[in-house]
C-alpha cells in the first residue's frame, strides 16, 4: 500500500465548512482558529475513511442521521464540567433573574430551578452554593433545586458528591473549605447539607410523555446539551423545556450555544451579565 | 468607524455586503437569521442594520418590530432588502420599522449611498 | 439553609386540561380550544396520530400564536409523509412571513416526503414561491438537491431565484454545475452581485481560489 497522501484543508474548503458549521450551530470560527479547525477536520476525514475534504463534506452535509455533525460539534467545542463553570450566568441569576422572578411570587411559593444535564453534579451544587453565598434574599424563599440526567451512572456519582482537584479548582478557597471535606486521597467530599438540597432524577428530554411531569420551573439551566442533538430531537427538546417553564421563566444555554439555531419559542433578554432566554409571559 | 450589522441567511449575500461596505470604510458584523441579529443588536451597538425578510427562526419583519420596541436600540436606522418586489412588501417593511426598503439585488452604489446617509457618514 | 429538597421533582399535581381525553377525537376538539396552551398541548399530543396531519395543517393556517405553530410543526415533522408535505406547501404562499419561514424549516426536515414535489414547485409561476422552494432545497438532505439547484440556474429567469440557488450551490454544488455558474452572470446583464456570488460558488466547488 502506498503511503497516504497528506491531507490539507484549502482556504476555500475552510470557508465552506465555516459557513456550514455557522449555519447549523451559530458558532463562527475566526481566521485565527484555522489551525484548530483544520486539524480536527482532518482527524474526522481520516476517522470516517474518507480521502478528501470534498467526499467528507458531502457525507457530513447529506447524512440523514446527523451523527457525523454531532461528532464534529463534540470535538470543535470544549465540553467539560467543573464548579463555577461559566460563572457569569450564576452572577446573572442572583443579580438580575431571581429578583425579577420573585416580583411574581407569593412569599409561600417556592422558586424552582432545574439543572440538566446534571452530569456528575458540579452544576447543580454550584447553583446551590451560589444561591446560599450570593443571593441576599435566599432566606426569604423556599428554593427547590432539581437536577436531572439521562445517565444513571452520572446521577449516582452526583449523589455521592466526591470530586477531584480539577473539578473544584475554580472555587474560591473559603467556599471550598466551607462546603467540602478534603479527603486523604486528594479528592473533595461535598457536605451533606448540599447533597440533601439537590434532588437528582433520571430523565430523557426527548420523551415528551415522561417530560410532561416536569413543570412549574422558574429557571432552567440547560447548558451544552441541545447543541449535540440532531434537528428533530432538538426541536422536541425545545418544546419540552418550554412546557416545563412557568410563563416568564428563564432558560440558560451554554456559552457556545445560541437559541438562534434552536427555536423561536423564547424571547431574548439582555441582562448586564449575560443573554438569557425567557418564556413569554 | 461606523458599524453595520448585516442580517441575512444567505452566506453569499452577507459576504457581498461586507465586501462592498468594508471597501468604503464601514465595519461589518454578520448574523445568519433574525433571532441571532436581535441577540447581536442587544449585545453591541451598531449604527445601521441591514435586514433580509425571509429567514429561519425569526423573519425580518418580526426582528424590526422587536428592535423598535427595545429602548436601547429602537432609534438605530434599518434598511430592509428582500426579493419581494410588490408595493405592499415595501409598505410592510416601513410598517415594521424600516427606514428604507430595497429590492434584491441591490446595486452597490445604492447600498453605499444610503448606508452613508443613514449613518451620518458624509465622506466623499 | 433554606434550599429545600422536595421528593417530588415534578412540580405540583398535574393541573392539565382534562376537559377532553387524550384520544384522537378529544385532541382534535382541544386543537380548536380558545386557550392557546390547550391548543399547544393538543398539537403536541397529536404527533401520535398519523391521520391528524390534515387537521394540524388546517389549524396551522389560522393559528397566530408562535408556541402553538411550533408545536403543530414539531408534530407534523414527526408524523411526516406526503400528506404533511401536501398540507404544508400551500402555506408557502401565506402573507405571514413568520409562518412561511416556519414552514420552510419544517419541509427541510422531510427530505424524502418533499422530493416528489420539488420539480412542480420549481416550475411555479410565482417567483416568490419558487424562491421559497429553493430555500427548502438549499438546506435539504437529499442527494438530488445539487442537481435541482443546477436546473434552477440553467432555466429560471428570475435573478433572485437564481441567486438563491447559487447560494445553495456554494455549499452543495458539484463540479458539473461550474459551466452553468460561469454562464449565469451574462443572463443578468453582468449584475455585480450575480458576478460576485457565482464566483464565490465556483471557488467553493473547486475547493481552491480561481
Amino acid at each position: 500500500m502506498n503511503a497516504p497522501v497528506p491531507l490539507a484543508i484549502t482556504e476555500e474548503e475552510f470557508q465552506k465548512f465555516r459557513d456550514f458549521f455557522y449555519r447549523k450551530t451559530g458558532i463562527h470560527f475566526e481566521e485565527n482558529k484555522r489551525y484548530f479547525v483544520d486539524k480536527r477536520l482532518i482527524d474526522r476525514i481520516l476517522a470516517t475513511n474518507n480521502t478528501s475534504f470534498r467526499n467528507y463534506f458531502v457525507m457530513l452535509r447529506f447524512e440523514t442521521s446527523g451523527k457525523e455533525l454531532q461528532q464534529l460539534i463534540n470535538i470543535m467545542t470544549v465540553n467539560e464540567t467543573y464548579f463555577f463553570r461559566e460563572e457569569y450566568q450564576f452572577t446573572c441569576l442572583v443579580n438580575s433573574v431571581l429578583n425579577e422572578i420573585v416580583t411574581r411570587k407569593r412569599p409561600s411559593e417556592p422558586i424552582r430551578i432545574w439543572s440538566l444535564p446534571s452530569s456528575s453534579g458540579e452544576e447543580p451544587y454550584s447553583l446551590a452554593i451560589y444561591l446560599l453565598e450570593y443571593w441576599p434574599r435566599v432566606d426569604d424563599y423556599a428554593i427547590e433545586l432539581i437536577a436531572s440526567d439521562i445517565d444513571t451512572t452520572m446521577l449516582e456519582k452526583a449523589r455521592q458528591g466526591r470530586y477531584d482537584q480539577r473539578s473544584v479548582a475554580h472555587l474560591p478557597p473559603p467556599l471550598l473549605r466551607k462546603y467540602f471535606t478534603a479527603l486523604y486521597d486528594g479528592s473533595y467530599q461535598i457536605n451533606d447539607d448540599l447533597r440533601q438540597s439537590v434532588d437528582f432524577t433520571q430523565v430523557n428530554l426527548s420523551d415528551l410523555a415522561q417530560m410532561r411531569a416536569y413543570r412549574d420551573f422558574d429557571v432552567v439551566f440547560c447548558r451544552n446539551l441541545l447543541i449535540y442533538f440532531d434537528d428533530t430531537s432538538r426541536r422536541i427538546a425545545a418544546e419540552t423545556l418550554f412546557n416545563a417553564l412557568n410563563p416568564g421563566g428563564f432558560i440558560c444555554l451554554g456559552h457556545s450555544e445560541s437559541m438562534s439555531r434552536i427555536t423561536p419559542l423564547f424571547k431574548v433578554r439582555k441582562f448586564p451579565e449575560a443573554i438569557i432566554y425567557q418564556k413569554p409571559r | 468607524m461606523k458599524k453595520i450589522l448585516v442580517i441575512d441567511d444567505a452566506a453569499t449575500v452577507r459576504m457581498y455586503y461586507r465586501q462592498v461596505l468594508e471597501a468604503e470604510g464601514f465595519a461589518v458584523e454578520e448574523a445568519g437569521n433574525g433571532y441571532e441579529g436581535l441577540e447581536k443588536a442587544l449585545t453591541e451597538a451598531f449604527d445601521l442594520y441591514i435586514v433580509d425578510i425571509n429567514m429561519p427562526k425569526m423573519d425580518g419583519y418580526t426582528l424590526l418590530r422587536t428592535i423598535r420596541q427595545e429602548p436601547t436600540i429602537c432609534a438605530t436606522p434599518a434598511i430592509m432588502i428582500s426579493t419581494e418586489g410588490q408595493i405592499q412588501d415595501a409598505n410592510a417593511a416601513y410598517a415594521a420599522g424600516a427606514n428604507l426598503y430595497f429590492n434584491k439585488p441591490v446595486r452597490p452604489e445604492s447600498l453605499i449611498t444610503t448606508a452613508r446617509l443613514l449613518t451620518g457618514e458624509h465622506r466623499a | 439553609m433554606t434550599l429545600i429538597k422536595k421528593h417530588d421533582a415534578t412540580g405540583d399535581a398535574p393541573r392539565e386540561f382534562r376537559h377532553q381525553s387524550r384520544d384522537r377525537a378529544g385532541l382534535l376538539c382541544q386543537l380548536e380550544a380558545d386557550a392557546p396552551e390547550q391548543r399547544r398541548w393538543a398539537a403536541l399530543d397529536l404527533a401520535a396520530f398519523s391521520d391528524a396531519a390534515d387537521a394540524l395543517c388546517d389549524r396551522l393556517e389560522q393559528e397566530t400564536q408562535t408556541p402553538v405553530r411550533e408545536a403543530i410543526l414539531t408534530s407534523l415533522i414527526q408524523i411526516g409523509g406526503n400528506p404533511v408535505v401536501c398540507g404544508l406547501m400551500p402555506l408557502l404562499r401565506s402573507e405571514d412571513a413568520a409562518l412561511r419561514n416556519q414552514v420552510i424549516e419544517a419541509l427541510q426536515q422531510l427530505p424524502e416526503a418533499v422530493s416528489p414535489y420539488i420539480e412542480r414547485m420549481l416550475a411555479d409561476d410565482d417567483a416568490d414561491y419558487r424562491i421559497f422552494a429553493i430555500n427548502v432545497l438549499a438546506n435539504l438532505r437529499h442527494p438530488q438537491a445539487p442537481a435541482w439547484l443546477q436546473d434552477v440556474i440553467e432555466r429560471d429567469d428570475n435573478i433572485n431565484a437564481c441567486a438563491a440557488a447559487v447560494d445553495g450551490l456554494a455549499e452543495i454544488g458539484t463540479p458539473e454545475a461550474i459551466p452553468a455558474l460561469t454562464a449565469l452572470p451574462e443572463r443578468f446583464a453582468d449584475d455585480p452581485f450575480m458576478q460576485f456570488c457565482t464566483q464565490t460558488a465556483i471557488r467553493r466547488i473547486q475547493g481552491h481560489g480561481a
